[in-house]
């Protein structure tokens, strides 16, 4: 399917699935990245109950098994889910495993209901980068909820409380001391905690000390919340909490690095539009004949040097 | 869609390991299943492993769906066990690449290098 942007647009606008598919593809290569910014524009804004909602915590706590649960429990709710699964991408090879979609129950007949896995590049704050359009886009094509599974980094992950209103963060039963909690830095964030695998011994020493941390004097309340996906407990009370949370949108998004990753995307945008400017760095740069430095000097200095670049 | 899964993750593993983005279904997905999978994350080919002989059923099925969903882009290729005698009907039908037993992930690689930049889903 090779379209041009426009072809794709005007069938995303008739709520095209596979339009919306090769646009969210668009946007993971970092692919006309302005046209979509603009395009966006010029529609209407999103209703304010229409959620992002992320879903974080270490490897194995489940995220994908439960993520897969709340998209059948949001249908039965009545609200149309998308869900952005993140797994990471290699640094060395660039490559990918994505087996998200394994733990997630198949709707082919729901289009309701549509999951499309993300390889996250390392260092990247376990969300992809341009996270916010891919959900504008989504939140525009129809879906009411917008889940995003995170790669679940454990640590380092708390960037993602500024791309999602809600952020659910999940721990297990066995999983450390009360120190560890302590120290992930992880519960701070978050908006709801649950305790899943609640069904498993432990669980209720988990809880206790989860409440006991958050309820410290001076803190902020937080749920907390015990679920089993294997049992299906917990989950109805999931999706209330959740949608009883305010959002944050609007709010959230204007900050430095926002403003400084949109001056990327543009700046790469254009690049991409007119190869032929700076092929001659590249090749330079490819035999040699110019450092790394010098060829990030070069690209810099385009758009004034050659004319030729104009938005 | 096979009940095996061995081989279509060592398949997985190596298309990875060259720095492709491959998603795993996962087993015992249905035609329909797949193909949603195929559309919603825009993959430029499908990989399917088959043991249990059912391909010369599955294959059609599967061809015949990308086509009515207007994904007759999608490069389909097939592993796992297929006699030699049943690889001229596969082709025939549109797969365009069969890869058998002792199939080396490099062979693999060197088919959809030529690709690059493509996701891969496997089923």
């Amino acid at each position: 399917m090779s379209m041009t942007f426009a072809e794709v647009w005007e069938r995303f606008l008739r709520r095209d699935r596979r339009a919306l598919a090769r646009l969210l593809t668009w946007i993971a290569r970092g692919e006309q990245i302005a046209n979509i910014q603009a395009a966006l524009r010029g529609l209407p804004a999103i209703p304010d109950q229409n959620r992002v909602i992320a879903f974080t915590g270490s490897g194995g706590v489940g995220k994908s098994t439960l993520v897969g649960k709340m998209i059948a429990n949001f249908r039965h709710a009545g609200e149309s889910v998308a869900v952005l699964a993140c797994d990471p991408e290699s640094p060395l090879t660039g490559g990918a495993l994505l087996g998200d979609r394994l733990r997630m129950p198949n709707y082919p007949d729901d289009d309701g209901v549509y999951v499309r896995s993300l390889a996250t590049p390392s260092g990247h704050e376990a969300v992809p980068d341009q996270l916010d359009l891919m959900v504008q886009l989504l939140h525009q094509f129809g879906f009411h909820q917008v889940l995003i599974e995170t790669v679940g980094a454990g640590q380092g992950d708390t960037a993602v409380r500024q791309r999602a209103d809600v952020l659910v963060v999940l721990v297990q039963p066995e999983a450390g001391d009360d120190v560890q909690w302590e120290k992930a830095g992880l519960l701070e964030v978050a908006d709801l905690v649950v305790v899943h695998k609640a069904d498993l011994p432990g669980a209720d020493r988990t809880e206790a000390q989860v409440k006991a941390l958050l309820n410290l004097p001076g803190c902020r309340p937080i749920p907390v919340l015990r679920v089993s996906s294997s049992k299906n407990i917990g989950l109805d009370e999931l999706r209330q909490g959740i949608l009883a949370q305010p959002s944050r949108r609007g709010i959230r998004l204007r900050n430095a690095n926002t403003l400084l990753r949109l001056a990327q995307a543009a700046w790469v945008d254009l690049l991409h539009a007119h190869p032929e400017t700076w092929k001659p760095i590249l090749e330079q740069w490819q035999s040699g004949r110019i450092n790394d430095d010098e060829a990030a000097r070069q690209m810099l200095s385009l758009d004034k040097s050659t004319g030729s670049i104009t938005s | 869609m096979d009940g095996h899964d061995r081989g279509v993750k060592v398949v997985a593993r190596g298309l990875r390991d060259a720095g492709f983005h491959v998603i795993y279904t996962g087993l015992w997905q249905t035609p329909e299943a797949v193909i949603r999978t195929v559309a919603d994350e825009d993959a430029d080919f499908l990989g399917i492993s088959i043991l249990s002989g059912a391909h010369l059923t599955i294959v059609p099925r599967l061809m015949e769906l990308l086509k009515a969903q207007g994904l007759d882009n999608v490069g389909v290729f097939v592993g796992g066990i297929i006699p030699e005698a049943d690889v001229p009907k596969l082709m025939a039908m549109g797969v365009v690449r069969v890869f058998g037993p002792g199939t080396s992930i490099q062979e693999a690689v060197d088919f959809l290098r030529p690709f690059a930049q493509s996701a891969v889903t496997q089923a």
